[in-house]
């Protein structure tokens, strides 16, 4: 059957007109709002330490040092290599120190403990701790973002 | 009674442009049940008393805070050692924060056991349930100004709770730190949710909150309504804001004494790398939380503790804001379960919050006040002076109160003549 007129207004057309109009310029005034709240920041490539600071290390110790914002640890080795992690708790992001007479790691906000590899032991912490490579270059020794293998 | 002529000639012009006279009238004709739980009445307008001195004591710290990671700790050592009675501000600041969300809990213990929140009073109980929000947010944004330690640690926890929701949860986070971790930005940004912010959205959602209690009424007791039980009435102006403002002077008395006797301390500045101190805890609001992620095993089946943890906790608020809906027959069995679900939650929070207590105290306090910073009178002057203030403002308190008494006395005397509905019309219904 065909009908002789539109059940679709010319009102109703014009009022979806204008709600659409309105609504997406809403919604894209949205994007660069929320764009602008959050402001640039990269994690450095590297960190270059000298390597005089570290010589006196004995194997299994660790010594902590300034990942950008963060803390970082630096561990020797028992072959004489360097591990380095970042000292941030994997459960809800505190801090964590270095507890030299358990040889682990403890984090003070919720009982997190890892041990010396920084693997999560005790607690709430899901995964271990971040590590990060440690190369000597020269008489320096450089640590980076570790590469996902 | 010249004087008096012109003071009615400026309010008849006021009227005929604001309007106001029908405004008043139906102040004078409100009324409130007069029953065993007209106790939990007096809570709401406590807790505007407190938000009041907040408004006021915030803005004399924000003259002197600034919100940088250089100066932020600094600032706040200057108000409480230089600025004259900055530290009684700031402890009136510190401690009306924790009276206004004892009393905001309160409030809502109250409303949720006798179950005000039942129709038509479901979106009174929402709004109300985002003014809590508000509130915790207010001081959770708020611990983190004075950038020490603890502050610092709080927070990092605190804003990385949302991560664990999936979709959004980065970006809250991102957006509450000012980037992936906590830093200068954050600090920047929560001084500006914590004074502009939270503000605005606290009073809009208050001036809803008011308005639909207004217009709905006072709630009466559910036994009340169920019987069709017809509870004694007392008007609210004058007889029942006078009963209020008994509590609001006693209150406010007992705010000024614990202020200036306990004043809160400062740690040493906050540093980004340092790790976490000893034995630390939120604020006393959060601690049934943080013992609840505490306690999570890191692995629940194949998901991380924490997810379902946060879930759990998004769950229980959804929930929350929503109970009117849900407890949609208050008087029957579903709605008994209900209450006992309240008790249940109620119980839990504070066991909870006591587990916490029992736990290790923050090395801060166990070290000795080596890196606190105590606050006080600055000088012998400033000591005498405000215990006299104290003593004075007791003495005013005291007497005050007493005629107040002698006030209600009086009104309800003259409620009890009929002596307001006579001059302003009957009760409304």
């Amino acid at each position: 059957m065909k009908l002789k007129t539109s059940l679709y207004s010319r009102r109703k057309f014009l009022n979806g007109l204008l709600a659409g109009g309105l609504g997406s310029l809403v919604a894209s005034l949205l994007y660069p709002l929320l764009r602008s709240v959050i402001p640039p920041y990269k994690e450095p490539d590297e960190v270059r330490l000298p390597g005089a600071d570290f010589n006196g290390l004995e194997p299994g110790d660790v010594r902590p040092f300034a990942w950008d914002i963060k803390p970082g640890f630096i561990k020797k080795n028992s072959d004489g290599t360097f591990t380095a992690f970042v000292g941030v708790c994997t459960h809800l992001d505190c801090n964590v120190s270095y507890v030299p007479a358990e040889k682990k790691f403890f984090c003070a906000c919720h009982d997190g403990w890892y041990d010396a590899d920084g693997r999560n032991i005790a607690g709430p912490p899901p995964t271990p701790l971040r590590r990060l490579t440690v190369v000597a270059e020269g008489a320096e020794l450089v640590i980076r973002k570790e590469t996902p293998a | 009674m010249i004087a008096g002529g012109r003071w009615t000639a400026f309010r008849r012009w006021l009227d005929e442009r604001l309007g106001f006279e029908a405004v008043l009238g139906f102040m004078r004709r409100k009324t409130v049940p007069k029953s065993g739980h007209t106790v939990w009445m007096y809570t709401g307008s406590a807790i505007l008393i407190f938000f009041a001195i907040q408004v006021v004591t915030g803005v004399i710290l924000a003259f002197y805070y600034r919100p940088t990671l250089e100066e932020a700790n600094a600032s706040v050592a200057r108000i409480v050692t230089d600025v004259p009675l900055g530290w009684v501000v700031r402890s009136i600041h510190s401690w009306s924060a924790t009276f206004m969300i004892t009393f905001v809990f309160i409030h809502l213990v109250g409303i949720w056991l006798l179950k005000s929140y039942r129709k038509p009073r479901e979106l009174t109980w929402m709004s109300g349930v985002l003014l809590l929000f508000c509130s915790l947010f207010f001081g959770f944004t708020g611990y983190l100004l004075p950038w020490d330690a603890l502050s610092l640690s709080a927070t990092k926890v605190g804003t990385d709770i949302p991560r664990a929701v999936p979709v959004v949860g980065d970006f809250v986070t991102k957006l509450l730190r000012g980037g992936d971790d906590v830093s200068g930005e954050t600090l920047s940004r929560f001084f500006s949710i914590h004074v502009s912010v939270l503000p605005l959205a606290l009073l809009a959602v208050l001036a809803l909150h008011v308005f639909l209690i207004q217009k709905l009424g006072m709630s009466l007791p559910l036994e009340a309504e169920v019987k069709k039980k017809r509870l004694p009435e007392i008007p609210f102006w004058p007889n029942f804001v006078y009963r209020e403002a008994i509590v609001w002077l006693v209150l406010f008395g007992a705010l000024l004494s614990v202020a200036v006797f306990l004043p809160p301390g400062l740690g040493a500045a906050a540093d980004l790398r340092a790790p976490a101190p000893e034995g630390i805890k939120p604020e006393w609001y959060f601690l049934f939380l943080f013992q609840t992620l505490k306690i999570f095993p890191p692995k629940i089946w194949f998901l991380q503790g924490e997810t379902v943890a946060v879930l759990a906790i998004l769950a229980g608020v959804l929930f929350f804001f929503f109970i009117p809906l849900i407890d949609n027959k208050p008087a029957s069995r579903k709605g008994k379960v209900l209450t006992a679900v309240a008790w249940l939650f109620i119980v839990y929070a504070l066991a909870m919050s006591a587990w916490s207590l029992a736990g290790p105290k923050p090395a801060a306090e166990a070290a000795g006040a080596a890196h606190e910073l105590a606050a006080g009178p600055q000088s012998a002057g400033e000591r005498t002076g405000i215990y006299v203030f104290l003593a004075w403002t007791w003495a005013t308190i005291v007497f005050l109160v007493f005629v107040m008494r002698v006030k209600v006395r009086e009104v309800d005397a003259l409620h009890a003549v009929g002596y307001f509905r006579e001059k302003n019309g009957p009760a409304k219904e």
